[in-house]
Order: C-alpha cells, then sequence, then structure tokens
C-alpha cells in the first residue's frame, strides 16, 4: 500500500513492544460475531497510473465548462479562477493543516482567515464576519435560526419566491423540526412587490430575506424591504452575490443585519456543487449568536500580536447542547482562496469583473430578444443572469439542441416554478465572448427558422 | 528564513493604484450603469479591498503558510481528528477540469462521468458501514450528524411516536457535536455517564433509556480510542426500547473491513471522508459527511440520490466485471445514471446542490487505491500504530483505560500535574518546539488533564520512537521551561481572554 511504511520486521518488532501475538490479536476487543469475516465488496485496488486513467476516462464522459460553454447559473457560476488561488490552495501548509486551535502552530492560517474576515467585512459593509461556513444555503439556514433566537418570541420568516429555491428548501428543513414557521412570498413580477411583503410581515416576523441579485437574476428594491423589515421590527437577512458588489451597493449600504452568501465565486472552481463556501457576516451585536469559527485579533505572551481563535463559548466543542450551532468544520480553505482572489481583484477588478458581467449578460438578452420567438420574462433590470420566456415552449428541445452544439444554454424553470416551465434562466459571467454569445443565440434562435424552413 | 515585511496585513501592504489583475476589454456595447440599472441599487464605488499585486499575494500568502504546521510538513498526532497523509494523486483528480469544471445543475445526461463516482461512492460507503442506503448531501460530520438525526425525527413522525420520543442519549466523553447536533433537530439531550475506560456506564444508561428515547449517540471506536464492550447489548436495549442507534463515524479509520456499524446495531452513521479516507482538512474545511441507513430509514435522506436506471441490482458485488465494462465502454450511454428527487417522505436538502463532490471524489480515489484488503490493511495499521505509541507513552505519561487501544489512545496529565505543575496544555506547546504538532488536550472532558493522540497509520515506527523519546524529554524538563513554551514558534502563548473580552475581528483602517 502506497502511504504505510511498516514492514514486516517493524511490525514484528512493534508487536513485541506491545506484547501481542498478532494484529489480529489487537482487534480480539470486538467480539468474534460482530466481525465481518469476509473481505468487503469493493473493486480491487488500482494503482496511480490505473487510478489516472480511470479517472481521465470518467471525466472525459463529462460536459463541463472546459468542453462546452456554460450559460448555466443559479447559484453556481463559471467565474474565472486566477492562478494565484490555485497556487496558495495548493500550497500544503495551508490544505494539509487542521482547525487552527494551536495558535502558535497555526498562525499562518489564523492571520489569512483574519484577512478574510476583514475582506468581507470591506466587501458586504457589514461589521463582523465568520470565517466562513458550508455553503450559501446552509448558510442562509444558519442567518434564519440567529434570527430567530435573536427574536426572542417571534417565529415567522418571510422569504421571496425571488429566494434560490435550494434555499428555501434548506431552510424549510431547518425549520421543519423547530417551533418556526416559513412563509413564502409569491414574486409574479420577478421581484418583491414591497407592498405585498408589507402585507406578510407582522409583529411576528423574526426576518425577511432578500436576495440581492435574486434567483431570476433581477435586482431588487432592496431599500424598501429593508424599511419594510425594520418598520416590523424584524431583521433583513440579505443573500448577495459577491461579484455583483463590485457595482450593487453593499448589504450594509441597504441596512443588512445578516449578509450570506454562496462564496465560491471567489476564486473556487464549480465542482459540481460543492465544497463551497459559505459566507456571513452580520452585525457586531449579533456577533455572539453568529455560528462558525471567529479570528480575533490579540497579544501573545512576549507582547506580539497575533490572531487565536475567539468567541469559542458559542461553539459546540465548548457549550456543546447549549452552542449557538453544531457547525464545527468549516471551509478554510476556500476562504484562503477567497481572500487571495479579492486581493487579486482589489476594487478596481471587482468593478470590471461585474461590469463585463452587465454588459455582457444584457448583450445575449437583447440578441436573444431580437428573435420572436423569445421574450424577457420579467421587466426588472437584471445583473448577469436573466429569464427568458419561449413562446413556442419547447424549453427542453431547446437545451438538448444546443447542448449538442457544445452550449450549456441555461436552466429550465418548471420543476422549481411550473408558471415558468416555459422559461430559461441564462447566466453570463466574464468568461463569456460576444463570438460564444452569437453562437448561442444562432443555436436557440436559429432552430425554429430551421424548423420553420423545413415545414416550408 | 522568516520574513514578517511581507506577512503585515494585506491592507498595510496595499497601495492606491496597484493591482494584480487584469481583465479583457468589454467586446460587446456598452451603456453607461445608470442606464441600465437603477441608480439606488448602485454603489458609489467599488468596496475599499486592497491594491495589491501578484508578486505581494504570492510572497504574503506563502510566507504566511510557513507558519503552520501541515500534515504534509510534520508528525500531526491530533487525537480524534485523524490526521493522515493526503494523497497527491487524489488532488490531481479533484482538479481534472472534467470533476472541477462541471456545473452542478447540468442535465444528468451531460455528467454520467461524475454520477458514476457518486453512485460507486454511495455503494461502497454502504458496503463499509453496512447500511444499505447512502446520502453523499451533508457537508460535513456534524452536518451529517444533523441531517441524519432530522431523518430519524421523519421516522418518528411517520409512526406517529415523535410526540413521545423526545429525548436523544448522549454519552459525556462524545464529540460536542452529537448534542449541538441533537438540539437544532428539536430533540432534548440527556448525557449518560462513561466508565474510565471510555465505555457507556451500563447502569445509568438503563436508567435514561424508556420509550421517551428517539436515538442513543455513540461513537465507536469511542472517543478514548476503546471498542465499546458492550455494543451489542446496548443497541439490542435502545432497540427493545423502539429507539434507534446513531453511530458517531469519526473514529471509522480503526475498523474498515474489520466490523461494520450496520452489523454491530447502528441504524444510522456519518462519514468523515476528511478523516478516514484522506480528503485533507484543508485548515479546518472542506470536509463532508455522507450518511448511511437501514432500509427502514431510507426513504427520509434527504434528496437527491444517484439512481442507476434500467438494473435493479447493485454493482458491488459483481464490480469486477462492471467497472471493466464501465472502463471500456465510454462514453457512457446518456441515461445510465440519474438524480432522483422523486422522494415523497425525504426530510428535504440540508444544503444547495449534490453535496462536497471534491471531498467525496478523493475518498473515490482513496478506496479505489487501497482496495478491500488496503483497507484492512490501512485499519490495522492504525490500529498497531497507536498502540505501538500507547506501550512507549504509557511510561512516560498514565494512560487511565489501560495497555490496549484501537485507533488513539487518552494519556492524562493529572500525575505530572499534581507532582510538577505542569498541564497538559504545557506539554502539548513544547512538543511544538520538538517539531511535533500537539495532541488534542482537554478532550475527551472525562480524562483529567486529557492528552489524546491518534498517530495514524500513515507513519513510521522511526517517527513514533522519536515522538514518544521527546515526549519523556519534556517530562524532565523543568516547569518553568513548560510554562512559557513553545519557545521556537512564531508566536507563545496567545492572550485568548483579551482576544474574546475585546473583540477585534477584522483588521482596522483608515
Amino acid at each position: 500500500m502506497p502511504y504505510l511504511y511498516n514492514t514486516p520486521e517493524d511490525q514484528r518488532e512493534m508487536l513485541a513492544a506491545i506484547g501481542a501475538e498478532s494484529v489480529d490479536d489487537l482487534f480480539a476487543p470486538i467480539p468474534d460475531d460482530l466481525k465481518l469475516g469476509r473481505a468487503l465488496q469493493l473493486p480491487a485496488a488500482m494503482c496511480e497510473l490505473e487510478l489516472d486513467q480511470h479517472l481521465r476516462e470518467l471525466a472525459s464522459a463529462n460536459q463541463h465548462a472546459g468542453n462546452a460553454v456554460c450559460f448555466l447559473g443559479g447559484g453556481s457560476y463559471d467565474h474565472f479562477v486566477p492562478a494565484v488561488c490555485d497556487v496558495i490552495g495548493s500550497r500544503s501548509e495551508f490544505y494539509t493543516s487542521y482547525t487552527p486551535y494551536q495558535a502558535e502552530a497555526s498562525q499562518g492560517n489564523l492571520q489569512a482567515m483574519f484577512e478574510y474576515q476583514s475582506l468581507i467585512t470591506r466587501l458586504t459593509g457589514m461589521e463582523v464576519s465568520n470565517s466562513s461556513l458550508y455553503d450559501g444555503a446552509s448558510a442562509a439556514a444558519e442567518a434564519v435560526l440567529m434570527a430567530l433566537h435573536a427574536g426572542g418570541k417571534r417565529t415567522k420568516i418571510v422569504a421571496p419566491a425571488s429566494l434560490h429555491p435550494e434555499y428555501r428548501q434548506t431552510i424549510a428543513t431547518y425549520l421543519e423540526c423547530i417551533d418556526a414557521e416559513l412563509v413564502t412570498l409569491p414574486c409574479p413580477a420577478g421581484v418583491i412587490d414591497a407592498d405585498e411583503l408589507a402585507a406578510a410581515v407582522d409583529g411576528d416576523t423574526a426576518a425577511v430575506l432578500l436576495q440581492q441579485p435574486n434567483f431570476f437574476g433581477c435586482v431588487e428594491d432592496a431599500d424598501r424591504v429593508a424599511a419594510v423589515a425594520k418598520d416590523a421590527g424584524a431583521l433583513l437577512i440579505s443573500v448577495f452575490d459577491p461579484i455583483s458588489l463590485g457595482i450593487l451597493k453593499r448589504p450594509g449600504d441597504y441596512g443588512a443585519n445578516i449578509a450570506v452568501a454562496e462564496g465560491h465565486t471567489l476564486g473556487t472552481p464549480m465542482s459540481y456543487g460543492g465544497p463551497y463556501l459559505g459566507i456571513m457576516a452580520c452585525d457586531q451585536s449579533l456577533v455572539r449568536r453568529m455560528p462558525g469559527r471567529i479570528v480575533g485579533e490579540t497579544t501573545d505572551r512576549r507582547g506580539n500580536k497575533c490572531f487565536v481563535l475567539t468567541l469559542q463559548t458559542r461553539e459546540q466543542h465548548i457549550r456543546r447542547d447549549k452552542a449557538t450551532s453544531n457547525v464545527c468544520s468549516n471551509q478554510a480553505l476556500f476562504a484562503v482562496r477567497a481572500a487571495a482572489y479579492l486581493s487579486q481583484a482589489g476594487p478596481q477588478g471587482l468593478k470590471e469583473t461585474a461590469e463585463l458581467c452587465l454588459h455582457k449578460s444584457r448583450y445575449l438578452a437583447e440578441q436573444l430578444c431580437a428573435s420572436e420567438r423569445f421574450s424577457m420574462a420579467f421587466e426588472a433590470p437584471t445583473f448577469k443572469e436573466f429569464v427568458i420566456r419561449d413562446r413556442d415552449n419547447d424549453v427542453a428541445g431547446l437545451l438538448q439542441q444546443a447542448r449538442s452544439a457544445g452550449y450549456l444554454a441555461g436552466l429550465p424553470l418548471g420543476g422549481w416554478y411550473p408558471e415558468l416551465s416555459d422559461c430559461l434562466l441564462i447566466a453570463v459571467t466574464e468568461k463569456r465572448t460576444k463570438a460564444e454569445m452569437d453562437a448561442l443565440v444562432g443555436v436557440l434562435a436559429g432552430s425554429r427558422h430551421a424548423r420553420l424552413a423545413a415545414v416550408d | 528564513m522568516r520574513n514578517t515585511r511581507d506577512t503585515q496585513l494585506l491592507f498595510v501592504l496595499s497601495k492606491p493604484g496597484r493591482r494584480a489583475g487584469r481583465l479583457p476589454a468589454c467586446d460587446v456595447p456598452t451603456a453607461d450603469i445608470a442606464e441600465l440599472l437603477p441608480t439606488a441599487a448602485v454603489a458609489d464605488a467599488p468596496p475599499a479591498l486592497p491594491e495589491v499585486t501578484e508578486p505581494q499575494i504570492i510572497r504574503h500568502f506563502l510566507n504566511l503558510s510557513t507558519q503552520n504546521m501541515s500534515v504534509d510538513t510534520h508528525f500531526y498526532p491530533l487525537g480524534s481528528c485523524t490526521m493522515k497523509y493526503n494523497p497527491k494523486r487524489n488532488e490531481r483528480a479533484a482538479a481534472m477540469p472534467g470533476f472541477a469544471d462541471l456545473h452542478p445543475l447540468s442535465p444528468d445526461a451531460a455528467v454520467q462521468g461524475m454520477l458514476h463516482v457518486l453512485y460507486e461512492m454511495q455503494q461502497y460507503l454502504s458496503e463499509i458501514s453496512g447500511l444499505p442506503a447512502c446520502s453523499l448531501q451533508p457537508a460535513a460530520g456534524a452536518h451529517g450528524e444533523y441531517a441524519a438525526l432530522l431523518v430519524a425525527a421523519a421516522y418518528f413522525r411517520d409512526r406517529g411516536e415523535l410526540e413521545q420520543r423526545r429525548r436523544v442519549l448522549v454519552p459525556d466523553n462524545a464529540h460536542g457535536t452529537n448534542p449541538a447536533s441533537a438540539v437544532m433537530a428539536g430533540f432534548d439531550t440527556v448525557a449518560v455517564k462513561t466508565l474510565p475506560n471510555g465505555g457507556v456506564d451500563m447502569d445509568d444508561f438503563r436508567g435514561k433509556l424508556d420509550d421517551r428515547t428517539a436515538v442513543l449517540m455513540i461513537t465507536n471506536p469511542n472517543t478514548v480510542g476503546i471498542f465499546e464492550p458492550n455494543m451489542r447489548v446496548i443497541a439490542d436495549e435502545v432497540h427493545a426500547a423502539g429507539g434507534l442507534v446513531y453511530l458517531d463515524g469519526a473514529n471509522m479509520n480503526a475498523i474498515l473491513g474489520i466490523t461494520r456499524p450496520g452489523d454491530f446495531g447502528a441504524d444510522m452513521q456519518h462519514y468523515n471522508p476528511h478523516k478516514t479516507f484522506s480528503g485533507p482538512h484543508g485548515g479546518g474545511g472542506p470536509g463532508a459527511g455522507p450518511i448511511c441507513v437501514t432500509d427502514a430509514l431510507a426513504p427520509y435522506l434527504p434528496a437527491p440520490i444517484v439512481e442507476r436506471v434500467g438494473s435493479g441490482s447493485s454493482v458491488v458485488g459483481s464490480q469486477e466485471s462492471e467497472h471493466n465494462a464501465a472502463a471500456t465502454n465510454y462514453p457512457l450511454p446518456p441515461t445510465l445514471y440519474r438524480l432522483s428527487y422523486d422522494r415523497p417522505k425525504s426530510i428535504g436538502r440540508v444544503r444547495s446542490f449534490f453535496g462536497n463532490v471534491g471531498v467525496l471524489l478523493r475518498a473515490y480515489c482513496y478506496i479505489r487505491t487501497h482496495g478491500p484488503d488496503g483497507l484492512k490493511r490501512v485499519s490495522e495499521n492504525a490500529v498497531l500504530n497507536a498502540n505501538y505509541l500507547l506501550s512507549r507513552v504509557k511510561h512516560i505519561l498514565p494512560v487511565p483505560q489501560g495497555d490496549r487501544c484501537m485507533h488513539e489512545f487518552v494519556a492524562s496529565g493529572s500525575k505530572i500535574k499534581k507532582e510538577k505543575g505542569v498541564a497538559a496544555m504545557d506539554i502539548a506547546k513544547r512538543l511544538l518546539d520538538y517539531g511535533y504538532h500537539a495532541p488534542t488536550v482537554y478532550f475527551p472532558l472525562t480524562v483529567p488533564e486529557a492528552i489524546m493522540v491518534e498517530p495514524t497509520e500513515t507513519e513510521s515506527k522511526e517517527t513514533l520512537d522519536a515522538f514518544a523519546a521527546a515526549l519523556f524529554r519534556i517530562t524532565e524538563e523543568s516547569p518553568e521551561l513548560l510554562h512559557e513554551a513553545p519557545h521556537s514558534t512564531p508566536i507563545s502563548r496567545p492572550d485568548e481572554v483579551q482576544a474574546a473580552r475585546s473583540p477585534c475581528l477584522c483588521a482596522r483602517w483608515d
């Protein structure tokens, strides 16, 4: 076995020192009738070369953003990952270390986490950040639990239909076994109707969720939503897109109390959905209710500035059943990658990335809507994603056709929103070129022309 | 050579006008932002991120990295964490564009190679656990605990027993995540006493088990590294009382191919693939927390699950022919695997998308590298190494549990504390000076001055000997020296009280 050291001679010496007859003897505490008594039914071992060939074969059976053109979004995006993220993320001292409980042996991780927290507060305009949670959806669910605890007797959570359906499903799961209710606000116009929201929110509402830009790519009126939440004494939880903050107002600017995000777009590839980066930042007043590890600055016995895990009395390893959350593992490695990404981008790079997403996605939307077949499903302005309606109501056929031409053209929405079964959600990142978009338009809009021509 | 100039905070290194990344010119017509977006939604300026160059970023983070101990650089005998070697072939695999650049909402037909890996992982984890149904969705061990407890709650709700079964029994030496997960899942926790050897106190357990019990959460081998002596009896009694047994799978590294949780009475378990199956720990994450359960609990698992279409037979059992066929027949037929969302009794989702696929892919590599015999060798050598180190250490520090252990053991510093005033923490900190990461200290809480050592199988006898020798020298050193240890690290003994009393959680600027 490639990773084991012990030679037969080592084993003999070690067993002698232990005073055991054999390795089997070491397992004597396990009663024989509980032992497996046969080999595991698993495939035989592969050497590195065989494994590599096997995996390349499997990988080549996938259509991915490298061999197809990806216009898929919905919470995971084909943004560019700069080389610095890979180099820093592949550094053994970062990726093969453990949680920095021993501060003296972990200042690298601790400072990187502290810098990540600092970068996130600057990115979001919020007062404090933790050092990461699992992903955007579970971060949103944790934010909801925080709001319920902070809200005392308030038990209602209001989420718009424009919040990512999987986030709403995750929140619903987290609320299933506790005394709380999730109310979904319909968004027929693709954005929150502030009057409808005001009618749904009351003195029992602990929090209002807002996704900005929302699941449909539309930009919400965050100021009005915030005002409605505030008037009712509810907390505002913002689910934001980190890249969008190159242009859009920050959650802290419009009064969010808790801001969460899917942060994989900051330097971590799509990887079929994980592992990702759950970002969470909040008001200072909520910090002791925040889940997850937090790094703080302090001094050591020689008076040197240094970093430690802090406010640990919130956490499960100290408080057990009284902890703010059960979260233990986080996504530290991707927080480091995000810190590298944000440093690499800088304010100007983030702004330009966001602008490219905006302009390119608008271009594609216009080109598609130039065809009689497509129209925008919603009027609200969009950032990098948009929903188009197919007047021929053949979303599945369109996607199939695009896929054979090498385009992952968009997400069908009918599974989540039956009323949008003739709609596609299309995302455009800074990576997409005019040529790719023109070709996609040719495939999608051209398919009808081709079919009509065939009928003629 | 230590470089402290470049490890100043990024905000200190920043200078207006510097930048690292450039973006392509926009190749489509542009319009004024004010025409495209409502003014109220647009920020006056982008976030005040640091302005630095690419060489600065690299020098900054690489110099920071050198202030960490890691498995690739040091022996890391951190009990309960299974800090084994992280194979490089696994890293390369996860970075292959055919896996790394996959969008999670791609149509199933576009990701058959990925779904093959995930389907196989469901099968492998079920085979290793002896529990036939698997969900790969949870993002970490604690997340798996939580998901499994929600599964248990759904099961009891379905049976009309949830109102009555409000209690989760948790031994007092369990990981803190266990009671925390139980509370999040809406249960009340009841601590069960354990004996000095770490085993469950049967009288206490029996006194607390009744028809209000929903679940017993048990770690086996337990947190002192002992196989629970009464495992089968405990499981039978929980089942007789109508409850379920949850296995905290953190310590699976001791029992791969030797015994299976499903065979010793567990109804559900999570895995920590970042421990047992060598996914790196990443400085605290990512991990993954797949769960396996009995057939009775299968309908409640999170959705989606990977299904194999058109064949009812399991791949496990006839996998050799299957795998050879799979290897020669790519590209796969378009619908061999699909994600099944049609699970009406499912608890729903516990996160977005499929799961921590990158971690699961590494675990797949690990399992395929080892095969059935190799996995058993892993556990045998993990247990051999731990017992060997115990045989060296017990002459230096008492090991209350006795002469034998599974994959880890817990020594006690209480004698040296009493005699010389040297605390477990002093010993841990001094080990850093000798070039070893500290063991876990003060856990489990049931052992005074606990020093929890898990060497793992990927260490040599020479390393274990040297570690024991260092430990011995430390016990001979002056208490004064030890109280101020470590002496060779960039910092020493941070003031944690100050950090918590007046928290400084982000860089102060401007």
